[in-house]
């Protein structure tokens, strides 16, 4: 510091820095859908068959960089077959190096070893033996090299070298299913936005179609010239691809998009793609109607609109515990469950969520249904009772020890004079003077 | 009356139902059975492909369990044409109850809304898809334009709205619309069963159910049972509600409603 006090420092931010590269990779999806973070200052890009797009790899590289250099991001960068030559080169060789198909290793020969991703001690040995390249290395013996530099080193060898796979961990599981459109001027009009929405996706559903596919999930994605990528996702009951129908649940969402200075990108995902059955639109209209017309898109209208939480069908669960007896399924799963409700057992039209407490409760010790209880503050006088029905608790599914007698409930069905009609419990036995039993109010017959 | 004059005044009743209809099918009618009150229905019976207010006494008015009962029954025949969606405002309506009353929970589709004014158009949107046979929805008030759109929705497709009126718990009373575009209002109330001789507990449930509001029909009280609730079999009937007695023209004793049932 003394030495050069015109030096800037800052603490090191960690938690920032990944949080930056993430939002970084987002913003990469617009040249591949498949990036992958390379912790703690990279990313992979898989660009297989996406270069095309911008009529070849130099022209892709230029743009990445210009895009780059304009939000002021120092890097290097390089293009290769393997993602450990494209390391190497980006972080030892040229910058903006783009090795030719299967052309690599000459590139590589004259790099330092450290180009291969060796952990620190291996790298500093092999820097001790005077290895300076990696030319030098690969022409070492594998058997003598892999005891020498450990396993580990082999395998970053031959991972750049192009002779063992490597696996990245994308962001997002590459996806063939994705579509992209490029704007000469930046737009930001809604109707604007709604219309390149349905755009891309007829481009994308043109190609499901030819493939007798369907998604169950759109992503859809709008990046903004200052960097920036705006999502939106959509879900369907029922996999589909009818570019309008999706445009219709996608539309909506735009108004809680900003675009600030404008999109320039905008690119569609395909997710859970499945192949569909072609079906002939109907000659005859008088037929009855199938569940794709009608169901299916109320459906996901409904749920895209309202939450997937908020839409469901109630499917049997097998517990005894009333609250535990009912799940909920997505609307158009498969229907016709074998198993069902016992029909014969009264259970209430209303169960509420938690049981609410009634008091001023007269029943006779042990087992004897009320005579009178109040709920909410008024008195309802027990005219006629049915019970109990003894309830436990599944208690072969928490730990032993957690049962306790506390938690059986005696159910009655009791009707009051009026005709109301209950469903009281009470909890815990009688007996023990310490806990006496509670009476709970469970839910309405009607 | 003379022949002539009665002639004259079906030929226009229908006139004036085929332009109500708007040049749609035949309106269809589900009968309860019983010429007590399919007598006092227009056309012999529920009318489907309009949508109907049911409301409860009392505390009912939060809970809303005996009109939810009552619409389940009401609605029960109507799952076997379609699915019934059910538009909530709380998620407490529990299937099993609704599959003791004979209403086939695996047509029913449950929906959430937040608020009054979504649950309205979630119930019009299911209304006029097609595939749904019946639309429950829970709302407090309903004003004469969404009645109005909710009798649209239901003309697209012929599907048939229920509206249960239901505040929320410990909210206050909001003055109640005397207009209203629905076919029918009802008011439903528990009323004590009456277990077959010899049996103990409780008998199949009962309701006094006060029809306020008919179009084209004429106003009454009934006493209902449903005899097939929480039991297999199925009697011979072609309705789930059974009616018991016959309580007059807005003539209702809800204190002793048991001494005319007998």
């Amino acid at each position: 510091m003394a030495l050069v006090p015109e030096l800037v420092t800052a603490e090191a931010e960690p938690e920032a820095d990944a949080e930056a590269l993430t939002a970084l990779a987002d913003w990469c999806v617009r040249f591949s859908p498949a990036v992958a973070v390379d912790a703690p200052d990279g990313l992979f890009l898989d660009v297989t068959g996406v270069d095309h797009l911008w009529r070849g790899e130099a022209q892709m590289l230029a743009d990445f960089r210009s895009r780059l250099i304009t939000n002021g991001l120092p890097f290097r960068c390089a293009i290769a077959d393997t993602p450990g030559s494209a390391w190497a080169l980006a972080h030892f060789g040229k910058d903006g190096t783009i090795a030719p198909s299967g052309e690599h290793e000459p590139l590589l020969a004259s790099l330092p070893p450290a180009a291969l991703r060796l952990d620190r001690e291996t790298w500093a040995q092999i820097e001790r033996l005077g290895l300076r390249q990696v030319s030098q290395l690969v022409a070492i013996p594998r058997a003598p090299f892999g005891r020498r530099f450990g396993r580990a080193a082999l395998t970053r060898l031959d991972q750049a070298l192009g002779h063992e796979a490597e696996a990245l961990t994308f962001r997002r599981p590459p996806t063939p299913w994705f579509a992209r459109l490029a704007f000469a001027e930046p737009i930001s009009a809604p109707e604007d936005m709604s219309r390149v929405t349905v755009d891309v996706a007829t481009k994308l559903c043109a190609r499901l179609e030819t493939e007798g596919q369907g998604a169950r999930r759109f992503e859809v994605c709008f990046h903004r010239v200052d960097g920036k990528a705006l999502q939106l996702s959509v879900g369907l009951s029922l996999p589909g691809r009818d570019p309008v129908r999706i445009a219709k649940l996608l539309v909506p969402k735009l108004d809680t998009l900003d675009p600030g200075f404008g999109i320039e990108v905008v690119t569609l995902r395909a997710e859970a793609v499945e192949p569909i059955s072609g079906r002939q639109a109907r000659l005859d209209k008088a037929r009855e109607a199938t569940v794709e017309e009608g169901l299916a898109p109320l459906v996901d209208r409904l749920t895209n609109r309202l939450g997937q939480e908020r839409v469901w069908r109630a499917v049997p669960v097998e517990s005894h515990v009333p609250e535990l007896a009912v799940g909920r399924s997505r609307p158009l799963g498969k229907p016709s469950i074998p198993q069902t409700w016992n029909r014969e057992i009264p259970r209430p039209t209303r169960l509420f969520r938690r049981p609410e407490p009634v008091d001023s409760v007269i029943a006779l010790t042990p087992d004897d249904p009320p005579t009178q209880f109040r709920w909410r503050g008024q008195v309802h006088r027990v005219h006629r009772a049915e019970g109990p029905e003894r309830i436990g608790e599944d208690w072969w599914k928490g730990q032993i020890e957690d049962a306790d007698v506390g938690h059986i409930r005696d159910y009655y069905r009791l009707e009051d004079t009026k005709g109301g009609r209950f469903w009281l419990f009470r909890a815990g036995l009688y007996g023990d003077p310490a806990t006496p039993p509670k009476w709970w109010l469970h839910g309405l017959f009607g | 009356m003379s022949d002539f004059r009665i002639r004259g005044l079906a030929t226009l009743k229908a006139k004036i139902a085929a332009i109500e209809a708007g040049g749609r099918s035949e309106p269809k009618f589900l009968p309860f059975g019983d010429e007590r009150i399919d007598g006092c229905l227009p056309g012999g019976g529920l009318p489907l492909g309009r949508w109907h207010e049911i409301g409860g006494t009392g505390i009912e008015v939060e809970t809303a369990a005996a009109p939810t009962a009552f619409t389940a029954l009401l609605a029960a025949p109507l799952t076997q044409q379609g699915e019934v969606v059910w538009v909530l405002r709380r998620d407490d309506l529990s299937a099993p109850g609704l599959l003791g009353l004979g209403f086939a929970p695996e047509r029913l589709i449950q929906v959430c809304a937040r608020d009054e004014a979504e649950a309205l158009s979630v119930m019009e949107d299911a209304l006029a898809t097609v595939g749904v046979a019946a639309v429950v929805g829970e709302t407090e008030v309903i004003d004469l334009t969404a009645g109005r759109r909710l009798q649209l929705a239901c003309e697209k497709q012929g599907a048939t709205g229920f509206l249960i009126h239901r505040r929320p718990y410990g909210g206050q009373a909001r003055r109640e619309t005397t207009g209203s575009a629905a076919a029918t209002r009802w008011r439903i109330a528990s009323a004590p069963s009456e277990p077959r001789a010899g049996e103990f507990g409780l008998g199949a449930p009962r309701f006094v159910a006060e029809l306020e509001r008919c179009r084209g029909g004429r106003t009454g009280a009934w006493l209902f049972e449903a005899t097939d609730a929480y039991c297999w079999e199925k009697t011979d009937v072609a309705h789930p509600l059974r009616l018991v007695a016959d309580l007059g023209d807005r003539q209702l004793a809800p204190a002793q409603p048991l001494r005319l049932a007998g």
